[in-house]
C-alpha cells in the first residue's frame, strides 16, 4: 500500500446477523475505496445507505463479515492506528460530568501526551473551537453546538492526521456550521486527511474534493466533486455592470453561433450568505437594523 | 476459633500446598493453562463457524498474537486515567449514600444491640464487621456491573475504543479505579466501626464499698480488700484491691478494669480488654479411645458437623496436643505466677444435665513424649464453648509426687510437650477439634489486626469487582449484575457446591434436586431404578462436571472472611494475609484477561 494511501478497503462488506446468526440485513455490500493522503473525502447517501457502518468498520468499531479495511497500512482493528486519527461521532459521546477541560485532558491522557503537553493542547483547542469562557462548565450545561464543538476538540487532541467526522454539521446552526466547514478547509491546508459523512449535500460540496455515494449499502458513484458536477455543455459567463446593449449583444453572438441562452439575469445570493452577512452586520453595529441590500451587493 | 483448614505457612502454601494439594501458584497455572486451552477452542469454534476454518483460525491467531502485543503496550497513564475517569463516575453515581447507609447501621446497631450479651464485644464486631462486608460487596457489585454496559449505552465507549486504548487498559482502568473508590470507603469504615465499637463498650463501674471485706494472709496480716463493682452495662465485676486501695476489677464479659487511687476513692477505670488480638500456636491433635488405644479422632456424637470429635468420660479417652519448639522462651512470669501460657475452648457434649450451673470437670496433665514422665493432673470446670487462659506452671510434681521444672523435664530434646485433657465425669463428653488448644504468645495489637480483617473484606471487595468488570465487558448491566451475584452466593457456599458437584451431598445433582422437589421425595430416599433415573443422572453428570470445572475458578468468600478472628478476639495469621492477597492478585490477574479477550472480540459499535 503507497504512503500516500490513508484508507484502503478491500471488497469491505457487513452483514448484520441476529442472535442466532441469521442475516438481519446487508448493510455494505462489497466496496473498495482509496482514499488519498491530504484529501477532503466524503461518503454521501440517504439514511441507511451505510455511510456510517463504512466508518465505523474503518475504524474497527465493527467487524467486516467479509473484505479488509486497512488504515495506514494496518487492519482497521489495530489499536496503534488510532495514534494518527481523530474521530468525531454523529453525537458528541462525551462524560457529561466532566467539564470541556477535564473531557480533553483526559482524552489526551489516553494518548500517553505529558501533563505539559496536554495542557498547551487543552488551552489551543478550547480557544480554537470558542469555548473559552466555558471551558469549566460541566458538558450537561452545554448546548448542541456547543457539545460539538467540545466533540471535535477531542477528535483533535492529538493532532491527527486523518480526521473522520460523522455528521460533522448535524445540529449546528448556519454560524456553526459556517465555521466547521471552515475547520475542515484549513485541516486540509494543514495537509491533514478528512474524512466525513453527511446527507447534507451543501456541506459536502462545498469542502470535499472527492465523494462516493452509496445507496442501500452499495457504492453508486465515486469521484471528484467538481468532475462529478461539471455540466459539460452548458457554459456559465458571470460579469459585473453590463449595459442592456451589452447583454442584448451576447444574446446576439450566441443566436449567430447557434448556442441556446438558456438563462440570463441578476443572480440571488443563498440563504446561507445572506444569514451571515445580518449577522456580521450586527456584531459591527449592534441596535440597528442591518441593511441587507447594500451587504448582500457588497 | 473455628478453622477447618490448617493455615500453611505462605511459602508452602504457594510452592507445595498441604497433605493431598498442589502448591496455589501451579494449581493457578494450571487452571490458567486448562481454561486458556478451553477459550481457544470455543473461540476457533465459533470464528469457524462465522467465517469457515481457515478465516477462523486466523481470527483466532491474531486474537492471541495482538493480545500478548498489546499487553506490552499497556500504558500506566491511560491505566490511570481510566481508573480516575470510573472514580469520577462512583462519586457522580452518589457512592457516598453507602456511607449514609453505614452510619445509619452503626446507629440501629448502637440502639438494638444487647449490652447484657456475655461477650458484647464478639456481637459488636461480629455484627459491624458482618455489615461492612455485604455493604461493600454489594456497592461493589453495583459500581463495577453497571458502569461499562452505561458506556456502551450511552455511547460514550466509542470516543474511548477510537483512541490509543487497549481493552486491557479499559479493563484494569476500572477495576483500579472502583477498588480505589471502595478503599477510601473501607477505610471511612473502618475507623468509624472501631470507633463505635470502643465507645460504645467503653463504660466504668463504682466500687461497691459495702461489699469490700478485709483479706488477711496466712499471718493474719492485712493484705488487702476483696469486694465487687456496681452493676453498670448489665454486668459487674470482682474486685481485688492491695493496701493502697488499688487493684483490678476481674475479668468478666471480655474485659477488665484497673483501680487507681485518687484522692481518699479506689477509682475504676475504662474497660480493658474489649478487643484482643491472641497470638496462638497451634499444635497437632491426637486421641487415645476409651481403652487408651490411639485414635487420630474421637468419637462422633452424631453432629453432623464432623469438625470436632468427642472424649467421653471417666474413661482413658484422651485429647492430646503435641507442641513443637517448646523453650523457656515462652514462659509467662509476671512475679506472682510463672508458667506457659494456653489457651483451651472446650465444646461441652452433656447426656445428662449434671448440676444445673456448674461446668463439667475435667483435667490437664503435660507429659514428655519421649521419656513419658507425666505431670500429676490438673483439675478445672469446662464452661461450653468458652475460652479457658491459663498458665500450665513451670513448677510442677510428677504422678511420683517429686518436684519437676517444665522445662527441663516435660520437653523432650526435641522440643515437644503433650498437653492431655481427658473429661472427668461419667456420661458427658468434651469435643475438641486442633485449633481447641494452643499456646499464647503474646497478644498482638488489635488496631492491626482490624486492620487485617479490614484487608480481607477489601480482598473480597477487589474480587467482586473483577467478576463485575468482567462480566460487564460482555453482559448488559442488570444480566452482568446477577452473574456477579451468583458467583458471590455460590462462592459464600462453595463447600455445599463443591459437595454437589463431587456428589458428596444428599440429594444428587441439580437434575435429580429438581427432580426429588417436585415429586416430593426426600433427599435421602433411593430413587426408583429404570429409564428415567439413568437418564436423570445421567444429565447430572454433565451439570455436576461442569459444576467441578466452574468450582476450580469459584472464590470461596467463606474462607477469605476474618470476621470470626476478630470477633473472638484472635490475630489473624499474617500468612493467611498474604495467601489472601496473592489470591486477590490472581483472581485480579485471570479475571483481567478474560476481560481483555472478551471486550477485544466483542464489536463495539453492536
Amino acid at each position: 500500500m503507497s504512503d500516500d494511501i490513508v484508507i484502503q478497503t478491500r471488497a469491505l462488506g457487513k452483514v448484520y446477523r441476529d442472535f442466532w446468526g441469521r442475516q438481519k440485513v446487508r448493510a455494505l455490500k462489497p466496496l473498495d475505496l482509496e482514499i488519498q493522503r491530504g484529501e477532503v473525502f466524503g461518503l454521501l447517501g440517504p439514511n441507511g445507505s451505510g455511510k456510517t457502518t463504512t466508518i465505523k468498520l474503518i475504524l474497527g468499531l465493527l467487524f467486516p463479515t467479509e473484505g479488509e479495511a486497512l488504515v495506514f497500512g494496518k487492519r482497521a482493528t489495530d489499536v496503534s492506528k488510532n495514534e494518527r486519527i481523530g474521530y468525531l461521532p454523529e453525537e458528541s459521546y462525551l462524560y457529561r460530568f466532566l467539564n470541556a477541560e477535564e473531557t480533553l485532558d483526559f482524552y489526551g491522557r489516553l494518548f500517553d501526551m505529558s501533563a505539559e503537553t496536554r495542557k498547551q493542547r487543552v488551552d489551543e483547542l478550547i480557544k480554537m473551537v470558542g469555548l473559552d469562557r466555558a471551558r469549566k462548565r460541566q458538558l450537561q450545561e452545554y448546548s448542541k453546538g456547543m457539545t460539538r464543538r467540545i466533540g471535535l476538540a477531542q477528535a483533535l487532541i492529538n493532532n491527527p492526521e486523518l480526521i473522520l467526522l460523522d455528521e460533522p454539521t448535524s445540529g449546528l446552526d448556519p454560524i456553526g456550521t459556517r465555521e466547521m466547514k471552515d475547520m475542515i478547509l484549513r485541516l486540509k491546508e494543514e495537509g491533514k486527511t478528512v474524512v466525513m459523512c453527511s446527507h447534507l449535500l451543501a456541506d459536502v460540496q462545498d469542502v470535499c474534493d472527492r465523494i462516493a455515494i452509496l445507496h442501500q449499502g452499495e457504492l453508486k458513484e465515486l469521484g471528484r466533486v467538481d468532475t462529478l458536477l461539471t455540466v459539460a455543455d452548458v457554459t456559465q459567463i458571470r460579469a459585473r455592470n453590463l449595459t442592456a446593449d451589452c447583454q442584448n449583444e451576447i444574446r446576439q453572438v450566441i443566436a449567430r453561433h447557434h448556442g441556446e441562452l438558456m438563462e440570463m439575469d441578476n443572480p440571488s445570493t443563498t440563504l446561507e450568505e445572506l444569514f451571515l452577512s445580518i449577522v456580521r452586520d450586527s456584531e459591527a453595529r449592534p441596535g440597528r437594523r442591518a441593511n441587507v441590500e447594500q451587504t448582500t451587493s457588497a | 476459633m473455628i478453622l477447618e483448614e490448617q493455615i500453611l505457612p505462605y511459602m508452602q502454601w504457594l510452592w507445595s500446598g498441604g497433605p493431598g494439594s498442589i502448591g496455589a501458584l501451579p494449581r493457578f497455572l494450571l487452571i490458567a493453562l486448562g481454561l486458556g486451552f478451553l477459550g481457544l477452542l470455543l473461540g476457533f469454534i465459533v470464528s469457524a463457524a462465522r467465517h469457515g476454518i481457515l478465516r477462523g483460525g486466523d481470527i483466532v491467531y491474531r486474537t492471541i498474537t495482538n493480545g500478548v502485543r498489546e499487553l506490552w503496550e499497556t500504558s500506566p497513564r491511560r491505566v490511570w486515567a481510566l481508573a480516575q475517569l470510573a472514580m469520577k463516575e462512583a462519586w457522580r453515581r452518589r457512592v457516598v449514600v453507602a456511607l449514609m447507609v453505614f452510619f445509619i447501621i452503626l446507629v440501629f446497631a448502637s440502639w438494638f444491640l444487647r449490652t447484657d450479651h456475655q461477650d458484647p464485644a464478639k456481637l459488636y464486631i461480629s455484627f459491624v464487621l458482618t455489615a461492612t462486608t455485604y455493604l461493600v460487596l454489594g456497592i461493589a457489585l453495583l459500581l463495577s456491573a453497571f458502569s461499562l454496559p452505561a458506556d456502551f449505552k450511552n455511547k460514550t465507549i466509542y470516543t474511548i475504543v477510537t483512541k490509543p486504548v487497549r481493552a486491557g487498559e479499559i479493563v484494569m482502568g476500572r477495576t483500579l479505579g472502583f477498588t480505589l473508590v471502595g478503599t477510601i470507603l473501607l477505610a471511612i469504615m473502618g475507623v468509624s466501626s472501631y470507633v463505635f465499637v470502643n465507645r460504645s463498650l467503653d463504660h466504668t463501674h463504682e466500687v461497691d464499698i459495702n461489699s469490700l471485706k478485709k483479706v488477711q494472709d496466712a499471718a493474719g496480716e492485712y493484705i488487702g480488700q476483696d469486694g465487687r463493682t456496681s452493676l453498670d452495662a448489665n454486668h459487674r465485676h470482682e474486685v481485688e484491691l492491695n493496701t493502697d486501695g488499688e487493684g483490678k476489677a476481674e475479668s468478666n464479659y471480655g474485659h477488665y478494669h484497673q483501680i487507681v487511687k485518687r484522692g481518699d476513692r479506689s477509682v475504676v477505670l475504662g474497660a480493658e480488654g474489649i478487643m484482643r488480638a491472641r497470638v496462638p500456636r497451634w499444635g497437632k491433635l491426637t486421641f487415645l479411645d476409651r481403652q487408651g488405644v490411639p485414635k487420630q479422632r474421637g468419637i462422633s456424637v452424631g453432629s453432623e458437623w464432623t469438625y470436632r470429635s468427642f472424649v467421653d468420660g471417666n474413661t482413658q479417652a484422651t485429647a492430646i496436643w503435641t507442641f513443637d519448639d517448646i523453650s523457656p522462651a515462652l514462659n509467662y512470669d509476671d512475679g506472682e505466677v510463672s508458667g506457659l501460657p494456653i489457651g483451651l475452648i472446650v465444646r461441652v457434649f452433656r447426656t445428662h444435665k449434671g448440676v444445673i450451673g456448674r461446668g463439667i470437670t475435667g483435667s490437664i496433665q503435660v507429659r514428655n513424649p519421649e521419656t513419658g514422665l507425666a505431670s500429676e493432673v490438673i483439675p478445672f470446670t469446662a464452661l461450653d464453648a468458652k475460652i479457658d487462659e491459663r498458665i500450665i506452671p513451670q513448677k510442677l510434681r510428677g504422678t511420683d509426687d517429686k518436684e519437676y521444672d517444665l522445662y527441663k523435664d516435660f520437653v523432650s530434646p526435641n522440643g515437644q510437650l503433650e498437653i492431655r485433657v481427658q473429661c472427668l465425669e461419667g456420661g458427658q463428653y468434651f469435643g475438641f477439634a486442633q485449633p481447641d488448644m494452643y499456646l499464647r504468645l503474646p497478644d498482638a495489637s488489635p488496631v492491626v489486626n482490624w486492620l487485617k480483617v479490614y484487608a480481607s473484606i477489601w480482598v473480597q471487595m477487589v474480587i467482586v469487582i473483577a467478576i463485575g468488570v468482567t462480566a460487564s465487558t460482555l453482559l448488559s448491566g442488570p444480566v452482568a449484575m446477577l452473574f456477579t451475584v451468583s458467583f458471590i452466593v455460590l462462592g459464600f457456599f462453595r463447600p455445599f457446591f463443591v459437595g454437589v458437584a463431587a456428589g458428596t451431598e444428599y440429594g444428587g445433582g441439580p437434575v435429580e434436586s429438581f427432580y426429588r422437589l417436585i415429586t416430593q421425595k426426600n433427599i435421602i430416599t433411593k430413587l426408583d431404578e429404570g429409564f428415567t433415573t439413568s437418564l436423570i443422572q445421567g444429565v447430572d453428570l454433565v451439570f455436576r462436571s461442569l459444576m467441578l470445572t466452574m468450582a476450580q475458578v469459584l472464590p470461596d468468600f467463606a474462607a477469605l472472611s476474618t470476621v470470626a478472628f476478630a470477633a473472638l478476639g484472635f490475630d489473624v495469621p499474617a500468612d493467611k494475609v498474604y495467601q489472601d492477597l496473592t489470591m486477590c492478585l490472581a483472581y485480579v490477574i485471570g479475571l483481567s484477561v478474560v476481560g481483555y479477550f472478551l471486550l477485544r472480540t466483542r464489536e463495539v459499535a453492536r
